[in-house]
């Protein structure tokens, strides 16, 4: 029987499977008495062993099938489950990740399995080390206390006590199937799905400019009524291309298991909101910023145990990693409970590097010192690490959620711990943006990076040294004009008055002037694919109900 | 070696060639939209059936006198890029059995130089054109913003 058809769905449901697992991995280690979870463990090994066998993915059986023996050991008893057993799963995992992929590519796979089964077959846990004052492996006590303890107080009341939430979490988290009014849909067809709601989107605004010139009652009725039929389009459509978070959790929990495992650091980490749903779209492009964020928290962020001792904190770390919806906006929060980061150090940092002047850095609020550790160059440097713990490639992460149309915020207190929030768009497709004019071309910027507009005198203009700046709520903001940063004439302004916008740059707010401010548009954003795709400070382009095309600009890659 | 089927066009005096499979469609020159901060022989942004274009002159990236020709619009397959080249004129579709001779040239973005029935053609590597493209955009990022100059 030819079973190719069946190919992208047995890859599609055996990915969720092994998703799960590693959560499942992890989650264990953190809690290793949950029975409902072990059990979880054994199921998902085992229906992954059932579906290979039946498309006769011959190595995918024997990796699966030895995961799920190893589970059954320790679902009788006969094993613990201790880190080691957590590391042959999650290799298992990534073997059969790499054996999936090889069954997508339809190429033989050259990985030996053999090997694998064998050391799961024989696997026995280590002895527990006796003496307290080994300091080699800092982790290993911690870990092995994570394996004993639950083992006493794994009495069958307490695990069925547990077992309700746990089993109905573990109910949530099985794949989805074409039972129960759902069907599985090729990604392909949702991306054309929300290009045509966007060139609809795109077509009213052409139909208010039309209108706009007949002046006519009836026709602006029809197009009040299309507006609002479109917004429900657009907000159905959206949620279809929803996933949840979940999607891309599991890749967190290994990343910070395995930084603390390397630095040997006792970490707990905890993640909620797994089931919000964002934009597939930007469910991808937000696993590497999350990822350096976490990494942070756990390798700069979480002291070593013995100074956590010492500071009267418990001896492990508390890593959050929290997801939320607000209406139409996510937040996004990684929240340690570590050394915290203190402005005053950070604003000498950055007078010891050049970026401030003293004098600038007394200007700084301890919020705007905090966010220096945004700014290019300052982040890398390693005496910056050192001192404010934090830091490290952070201007890769602001830079990667501004492009996302997304704001980035630290809060942080010395000695107590630091929360990083990031407030994201729920759609990266249709937007809200100031379109304004420079010289003869027309730009796009996202409203979310526009804290405010604003016209202004040239009387209100100071000139501080070489920088030319004006007062906003009693802070001293430095204007740039946005014809000079993208090299075309400066504008005139006869009239004496500026346009312009207030937005945030390198941790700072920044006055960037234009030549007209022409208002806010709601614009279906399009990827200029290449060659443009690689032009810094363009995060697409749009077209406007005139059909006159803009370049939506992405001011962290320009500014 | 050289593809069945070759599209011929000229710029700047030259004649030109492209694997026929790369080119999707050729148009008569359309409103065009410019781009902020995109080096000069970027004429804009166009509307490709939806797809966001780049208008790129094709004499102009490569530095050759160009000519006043309202000229033609070559569209490169959207499924390899967005991007469209503004040349003089497009020709015959060439078939390589009609090729007499074939040399190799020092400049990374000529696959070959070939003998035609209608001359010496330049045969372009797509993808050379589209890296060097690419490099030449991340390569001119906008002026570092200056303070003031408003």
């Amino acid at each position: 029987m030819d079973m190719s058809q069946y190919k992208a769905l047995f890859l599609s449901e055996s990915r969720e499977y092994l998703r799960s697992i590693a959560e499942q991995v992890v989650a264990l280690e953190q809690s290793p008495g949950e029975r409902s979870a072990v059990d979880a463990l054994f199921r998902g090994a085992h229906s992954l062993k059932g579906m290979a066998a039946s498309m006769e993915y011959g190595d995918v059986v024997v990796v699966a099938h030895s995961m799920e023996d190893l589970m059954a050991r320790v679902r009788d008893g006969a094993l613990p489950f201790d880190p080691g057993v957590a590391d042959l799963l999650l290799e298992g995992v990534d073997l059969i990740d790499v054996l999936l992929q090889d069954v997508e590519q339809e190429r033989p796979s050259t990985l030996p399995t053999g090997d694998f089964a064998q050391r799961l077959a024989i696997y026995t846990p280590a002895p527990p080390k006796a003496a307290p004052a080994d300091q080699a492996e800092p982790q290993e006590p911690a870990a092995a206390d994570a394996v004993t303890a639950p083992h006493s107080a794994t009495a069958p009341a307490a695990a069925d006590a547990a077992a309700p939430p746990a089993a109905e979490a573990e109910k949530a988290k099985e794949p989805a199937g074409e039972a129960g009014g759902t069907v599985r849909v090729k990604t392909e067809l949702l991306d054309h799905l929300i290009n045509l709601t966007g060139e609809l989107v795109t077509n009213k605004q052409r139909l208010l400019t039309i209108a706009g010139e007949l002046a006519s009652p009836p026709l602006n009725d029809a197009i009040s009524e299309t507006a609002k039929l479109l917004r429900s389009l657009h907000d159905e459509v959206m949620k279809v291309r929803l996933m949840p978070f979940e999607a891309i959790s599991d890749r967190f929990q290994r990343s910070v298991r395995s930084v603390a495992k390397k630095s040997g650091k006792e970490i707990h980490f905890e993640l909620t909101g797994r089931e919000i749903g964002l934009d597939r779209g930007m469910l991808e492009q937000l696993v590497d910023p999350l990822n350096h964020m976490l990494r942070n928290a756990v390798d700069h962020g979480i002291e070593e145990s013995g100074d956590r001792e010492r500071a009267g904190k418990p001896a492990r770390g508390t890593v959050r990693l929290a997801v939320s919806r607000d209406r139409d906006r996510i937040q996004i929060t990684v929240r340690d409970d570590g050394r915290g980061m203190e402005p005053a150090t950070m604003i000498a940092a950055a007078v010891a590097k050049g970026i401030l002047t003293p004098e600038e850095g007394e200007l700084l609020s301890p919020r705007q010192a905090l966010m220096l550790s945004c700014i290019p160059g300052f982040s890398t440097a390693k005496e910056v690490t050192d001192i404010s713990g934090r830091g490290v490639g952070m201007d890769a992460v602001n830079a990667a959620i501004q492009k996302l149309g997304g704001t980035l915020g630290i809060e942080s207190e010395p000695g107590v711990g630091t929360t990083i929030s990031l407030r994201l768009p729920l759609t990266i497709a249709i937007i809200h943006a100031l379109v304004v004019q420079v010289g003869q071309v027309k730009a796009a910027i996202p409203v979310n990076a526009v804290q405010r507009t604003v016209e202004l005198s040239r009387r209100q203009i100071e000139n501080i040294g070489k920088r030319q700046m004006f007062q906003l709520d009693d802070e001293a903001i430095p204007l740039l004009s946005l014809n000079r940063v993208l090299g075309m004439p400066l504008g005139r302004f006869p009239d004496g008055i500026l346009p312009l916008f207030v937005t945030e740059a390198r941790g700072r707010r920044v006055g960037i002037v234009v030549d007209r401010l022409l208002g806010q548009h709601e614009l279906f954003v399009k990827q200029l694919g290449r060659p443009l795709a690689k032009m810094a400070g363009v995060a697409g382009g749009a077209t406007l109900g005139d059909g006159e095309i803009v370049a939506i600009l992405d001011l962290a890659g320009l500014l | 070696m050289t593809a069945e089927r070759l599209l011929l066009f000229s710029a700047a005096r030259q004649l030109f060639a492209l694997n026929l499979q790369e080119v999707c469609e050729v148009m008569e020159p359309q409103r065009c939209y410019p781009l902020a901060g995109a080096p000069s022989h970027y004429h804009g942004l166009i509307n490709f059936h939806g797809n966001l274009t780049a208008l790129v002159d094709l004499a102009g990236y490569l530095r050759l006198q160009g000519r006043p020709l309202p000229g033609k619009v070559l569209v490169i397959d959207t499924k390899l890029a967005h991007l469209a080249l503004k040349v003089d004129a497009v020709g015959s579709i060439l078939d390589a059995t009609s090729i007499t001779g074939a040399s190799s040239h020092e400049d990374p973005l000529t696959e070959a130089v070939l003998d035609t029935p209608h001359g010496s053609v330049h045969l372009l590597r797509l993808e050379a054109l589209l890296t060097g493209l690419e490099q030449e955009l991340q390569q001119s990022a906008p002026n570092n913003a200056k303070p003031g100059g408003t």
